[in-house]
This record gives C-alpha cells, sequence and structure tokens, in this order.
C-alpha cells in the first residue's frame, strides 16, 4: 500500500489558528527545537481573506484556545475546490505535515483514512476485496462509492429541482395555450375571410401551427437569452456568498435543446388545438353574423 | 349589476376563462409552495429546538453542537458551574460517539449518545423506561432492526477497535430497557443513549470528564439573551448557542431555499398577473364596442372600471381556492422529496402549512388581480366614445 497524500487536512475549529505579524517572533512556542526553522503549512484562501494572512506569514498552530502550539510559516494559499460537500460550510481549511499534525493533536501514530492509487479499476476491486478480508478495525471503500454516498444530499437537490421543473413545464404549457388560444382568436375574421374564399381547413390550420412554431422557437431563443443570463448572474451571486469557484447554474447544449423542443411542441399543440377549435366554427359565426 | 356583467362576460368564453383559472391556480399553487418554504423550515427547526424546552447549547468553542467530533475537557466542573447559577433550571450533558454490536458474523455501528437520562432532551420513549442503572441502553427502531434485538434482550457493545491489538475495545453487556425516537436525528439513523458515565467509561481515557454538548433549560423568567453572555464570557472554552443564533446558522446554511422560495414566488406571481393582463386586455379589445355603448348611454366611466377590476379579481378569486389547495399536494409532493435529505431531523418539514402563508399567498393573489386589471380598465374608460362608435359601425 502507498500513502498517497502527504498532508492531512484538518478543520480549523479543531485547530486554532493565530495569526501573528509577518517575520516577528511567536509569542509561545511549546514543541520543537526552537532552533529548527518552522515547518510549513497551507491555508485556504478565506481564512486568508479574513485573518489578512500572506504567504510567508508566520503564525501559531495549537490544538485549542489557550494550549500551547507550533509556531509555523505559510507556504502557499489554497484555493478552495468546486466541491459542493463544501459550500455551506463555512470552517476553514488549514493543511500541515502528517507528523506535526498528530504531534499537536495527541493522536499517536495513527491517520484517520489513507487514499490508495491502484493501477487498474481490477486491482482495485481486489484490492478492496483483500484488504476487508484480512484487515480488522477498518473498512476499505472505492472512490467511486464514496462519491455516491457523499452526492446523496445533492441528488435529494436535483430531484427537488426536476420536480419543480416539472410544476413550471406545467405552468408554462397553460399559459402557452391561453396565449395560442387568445392569438388565433384575434384572428378569426381573416379566418373566415379565408374559409369564404375557399381555403382548406387544412391549409388555415398549417399556417396557424406555423405561426405558432414560429413564436414558441423565437420566444425559447429569447428564453435561453434570459436563462443564460439569470445563471450568469446566479453564479456570479453565490460564487460571492459562499467564496467558492463552484458554478451553481450551468446552461448546456442538451438544456438549451430541451427548453427549445418542449416550447416547440408546446406551441404547435397549443396552435393546433386552438386552430382546429376556430375552423370548426362556420365562416358567418366568425364574422359575428 | 355590476357583477352580473362581469360573470356574463367571463362565461361568453368559457374556454378561455377556464384556461385562466388553470394557469392562475397553478401560479397560486406554486406561490403557496413558495410561501411555505420560505418560512416553513425555520418554523419548524425552531419547533425542534425548543421541543424539549432547552434554550441554550454549549458546544466546544468555534464550533456548532455535534458539528464536529471536537469535544469539551473539564465537563464536571462546566456542568458544576452551570447547576450552580440561579437562572438555570436544568443542565443536561450529552456525549457523542459510536458503539459496535456484533450482529450475526457482522458488526452493526451506532450513533450513541451518553446522557443524564434524568435530564436529557434528545429522545423520547416509545416504550420501556429510561436507562438508570450503568448497564442499560436504550434504542431507536433502525437499531434494534439492524441488531435483531427487542426490548428486554441483552445486547454486547463496544466502543471501539484497537488496531494494534486487533480487538474490539470498552466492550460491555448492556440490557435494552427502552425503545425511544432521537428527536435531532433521521428516522433510518441508527441510534442509542446510555448514561453518560458508561460511555465515558467504554470510551477510554479519551472520552474521561468530556462531553460534545450541553444544553441549558432557563428558569422562567430569566432572559435567554442576557444568560447567553453572561455564560460566554464566563466560559472561555465553549460557545453558547441560543436558539435564535440557531436559527440564524440555520438560516445561513439554508438560504439557498429561502432565495429559491423568493424568486419562484415572485415568479408565479408575475406569471399569474401576466395572464390575467393579456386575457381581461384581450376581452376588452373584444368588447370596445359594447364599453362605448354603455358610456354613450349614461354609465359612468367608474362602473366601466369596477367591471372590468371585478372581472380580473374574479379570475384571481375563483382560481385561489383552486390552487391553495393544489399547492397543498403539491407541497406534500415536495416535502417528501426533500425529506430524502441525509440525517435529516424525521420532524423537520420544508414545507410548513401556516394559516398565515395561505392568507399571505391569497392577499398576494388578490392584490395581483387588481392590478391586472388596471390598464385594461383605465383603456377602457379613457375610449372616446364618439370615435370607437364610429370605428365599430364602420367596420
Amino acid at each position: 500500500m502507498r500513502v498517497n497524500h502527504r498532508f492531512v487536512c484538518l478543520l480549523l475549529l479543531a485547530v486554532a489558528v493565530r495569526g501573528a505579524p509577518a517575520q516577528q517572533t511567536p509569542r509561545s512556542i511549546a514543541r520543537g527545537d526552537p532552533q529548527d526553522a518552522p515547518r510549513s503549512i497551507t491555508i485556504d484562501s478565506r481564512l486568508a481573506a479574513d485573518a489578512s494572512l500572506h504567504v510567508g506569514d508566520r503564525v501559531v498552530v495549537a490544538a485549542g484556545t489557550g494550549e500551547p502550539g507550533d509556531t509555523v510559516v505559510i507556504a502557499a494559499i489554497t484555493q478552495r475546490r468546486a466541491d459542493p460537500a463544501e459550500i455551506a460550510r463555512g470552517e476553514y481549511r488549514v493543511r500541515l505535515h502528517l507528523g506535526q499534525l498528530q504531534s499537536l493533536l495527541g493522536y499517536g501514530d495513527r491517520v484517520d483514512r489513507f487514499a490508495i492509487a491502484t493501477p487498474s479499476a481490477g486491482a482495485t476491486a481486489d484490492a478492496v476485496a483483500r484488504i476487508n478480508a484480512s484487515a480488522f478495525g477498518f473498512q476499505a471503500h472505492r472512490s467511486a462509492d464514496v462519491a455516491v454516498e457523499t452526492s446523496k444530499t445533492f441528488a435529494v437537490v436535483s430531484r427537488f429541482h426536476r420536480a419543480i421543473g416539472t410544476i413550471t413545464i406545467v405552468a408554462s404549457a397553460i399559459f402557452l395555450l391561453c396565449i395560442m388560444l387568445l392569438k388565433v382568436d384575434e384572428r378569426r375574421r381573416d379566418v373566415a375571410a379565408l374559409r369564404l374564399i375557399g381555403c382548406t381547413e387544412r391549409t388555415i390550420v398549417g399556417s396557424v401551427v406555423l405561426e405558432a412554431a414560429a413564436i414558441a422557437v423565437l420566444g425559447s431563443l429569447f428564453g435561453v437569452v434570459v436563462g443564460g443570463t439569470a445563471s450568469f448572474l446566479v453564479n456570479r451571486h453565490y460564487q460571492a456568498v459562499y467564496r467558492t469557484p463552484l458554478r451553481f447554474s450551468i446552461v448546456t447544449g442538451d438544456i438549451v435543446l430541451l427548453a427549445v423542443a418542449l416550447a416547440l411542441v408546446l406551441g404547435i399543440v397549443a396552435g393546433w388545438l386552438a386552430a382546429r377549435r376556430l375552423v370548426r366554427t362556420p365562416p358567418l359565426a366568425l364574422f359575428g353574423r | 349589476m355590476l357583477a352580473t356583467l362581469a360573470l356574463a362576460s367571463l362565461l361568453r368564453h368559457r374556454t378561455r376563462t377556464v384556461l385562466a383559472i388553470l394557469g392562475v391556480a397553478v401560479s397560486a399553487a406554486m406561490l403557496l409552495d413558495m410561501v411555505m418554504l420560505s418560512s416553513g423550515m425555520r418554523e419548524s427547526f425552531r419547533g425542534l429546538l425548543l421541543s424539549q424546552g432547552f434554550q441554550l447549547r454549549l458546544s466546544p468553542r468555534g464550533t456548532l453542537p455535534f458539528d464536529t467530533e471536537a469535544t469539551i475537557r473539564g465537563a464536571d466542573s462546566l456542568l458544576a458551574v452551570l447547576r450552580a447559577r440561579p437562572t438555570v433550571a436544568v443542565a443536561s450533558p450529552v456525549l457523542g460517539g459510536q458503539l459496535h454490536f456484533p450482529s450475526r458474523g457482522a458488526t452493526v455501528t451506532a450513533s450513541a449518545l451518553g446522557v443524564e437520562p434524568a435530564v436529557q432532551g434528545d429522545y423520547e420513549l416509545v416504550a420501556g423506561r429510561q436507562p438508570t442503572a450503568a448497564n442499560e441502553i436504550v434504542a431507536n427502531d433502525a437499531t434494534l432492526r439492524a441488531i435483531g434485538h427487542s426490548l428486554g434482550d441483552t445486547v454486547h457493545a463496544a466502543a471501539g477497535y484497537d488496531p494494534q491489538l486487533r480487538t474490539y475495545s470498552g466492550e460491555r453487556t448492556l440490557r435494552i430497557v427502552g425503545r425511544v425516537r432521537f428527536i435531532y436525528l433521521a428516522l433510518d439513523q441508527r441510534a442509542v443513549a446510555l448514561p453518560i458515565g458508561t460511555l465515558r467509561a467504554m470510551g477510554g481515557p479519551a472520552s474521561a470528564d468530556r462531553i460534545s454538548l450541553a444544553m441549558v433549560k432557563l428558569r422562567p423568567g430569566a432572559e435567554v439573551e442576557r444568560e447567553r453572555a453572561a455564560l460566554h464570557a464566563l466560559l472561555p472554552r465553549v460557545t453558547v448557542t441560543s436558539t435564535a443564533q440557531a436559527l440564524e446558522q440555520v438560516d445561513q446554511r439554508l438560504s439557498y431555499f429561502r432565495q429559491l422560495a423568493v424568486i419562484l414566488g415572485s415568479v408565479s406571481l408575475v406569471v399569474g398577473f401576466l395572464l390575467v393582463t393579456t386575457l381581461v386586455t384581450v376581452s376588452v379589445n373584444e368588447r370596445i364596442g359594447e364599453i362605448a355603448v354603455m358610456r354613450a348611454i349614461g354609465v359612468h366611466r367608474w362602473r366601466i372600471v369596477g367591471q372590468i377590476l371585478l372581472e380580473s379579481s374574479a379570475l384571481m378569486v375563483i382560481a385561489a381556492p383552486l390552487g391553495l389547495a393544489l399547492g397543498l399536494v403539491t407541497a406534500r409532493w415536495l416535502d417528501s422529496i426533500l425529506a430524502r435529505f441525509p440525517g435529516l431531523p424525521e420532524r423537520i418539514d420544508f414545507f410548513l402549512f401556516q394559516p398565515r402563508a395561505a392568507w399571505t399567498a391569497l392577499g398576494l393573489l388578490v392584490i395581483s388581480g387588481i392590478l391586472a386589471g388596471v390598464y385594461p380598465s383605465w383603456r377602457s374608460a379613457s375610449l372616446p366614445i364618439a370615435v370607437t362608435l364610429r370605428q365599430e359601425a364602420v367596420g
């Protein structure tokens, strides 16, 4: 087995970080030889911004408030990953060398988990089976299974969005049908005239359906522009609120295609229903005679 | 007279009116759902936090209760300080952990809460009694199902594994004396509770004199925020959270749903408004000759305005009960989807029906209906009578 991670990340709720001005001697150093050069840590950009910390600053890390700690140097400031599981969490993240963290926490020769790299999917399954059969006190999981387990929350949110989308589609369908009915009703005299000069029902229905389809496509294209703009604004807003590079809203080609197709189908059906209703009315009745 | 004319106008185009009512009903349903969503979670969570009467929660400094695995050291002295305060009626310590139950060749793991049964506020007894002796335990249905035991049975439990010695650590034989429902845990989450002393002993030196959380119930008349501030200043190793603060944290974490509710609720209202405005405007355009005739025979313009406003409001008012009923059905459906959030307490409702929510939705719909009639009624009231009559006559 090969340990893949050199660092163990720890929520700052467990390890308090107290800032000290750059190049100044920290107030308390309890562990380690003072002659040694301080070890390095990385902090996330949110902590750097909130505590006004920079690369090269010296800070004291301790396991708890008021406890002695170690002096360390900030070697890097990391950008938080686009991980949906982290967006609602307000904690800061600090990465330390494994041995230093074990020492700080009095954790002994222990780790919470190992990450193991395998050469192939088959080797992964074999490794999981062998570890779980022989190991005692811990369990191996495939990364894919862990991902499924941790993404359950987002699967629920996704189902919720689909349900909201369904309700929206029902509302849109009724709205579209209403508008098409009105639009066709407005042309009852034109339709009556066309009927009287000999146009077939099929021609009239066809022309209305064509018009409905054109309106639906133009409307949905306008909707795509509105949706794209809304998506951009949503991303800007929530990325700033949660300070994450995560994209909250994505307008993909599939989504655009689905929206346009749905609008087209709804438009054609609404136009066809409205036109059928009109052509079945006698022309003179349409004229109001 | 006004109502008769408005009704006649709506009945003239039945299909159109029915479609409009359906459209507004769907918008109203969505509006009600979003009003319920915007306040439901908060109220539901508030009810949950206050259900056992504890107003303050003490957790390790910088954390929220059970947000991390951090614990508070020196728990006994902390509890002594709390219980000595004249404003504190009850202080209930809780230690979180895990217990492993060897069962049918496998191991079942459950969340374990070490509590003082006499003052605990984490679970409700469904059957049996509280675990008063050191070797007694209570469990929820999910755990009993998983380990295949029932009330009165004896089980073997371990607090952990020692990988170096390759053996269970902190083993005990415990008797199940109660079947409980945990208030803050999900229904399918396996959990047990036992005396805090037993769990500490099973956890070894790492758990000695530690708690994960302390819940405080104040005496009647004590001011919660003042006591919170006093405890915060007195106890530097803990964070003291009041129910109001916990709700603020929940608001922050679930702000997404609140914002979604505001956006979708507004969109629903706008869609309903546009639908009614369009329908009434078209209806007025079709009846422009009639309206001119009414004005010509002496009907006052304000009566025309009143009739049009009545038409638009009627559409909204007729659709509202249908929409509210539909909204309750869809709210149950949406709530059943969100109830599958992993770890969500059983009692949390995202869509909590409150009469205020229904009245708010109804009020917004009526206002929207009246506003939807403003433009067409203004248009009908400002018609030049003679010109309109001539145009209608000539065509």
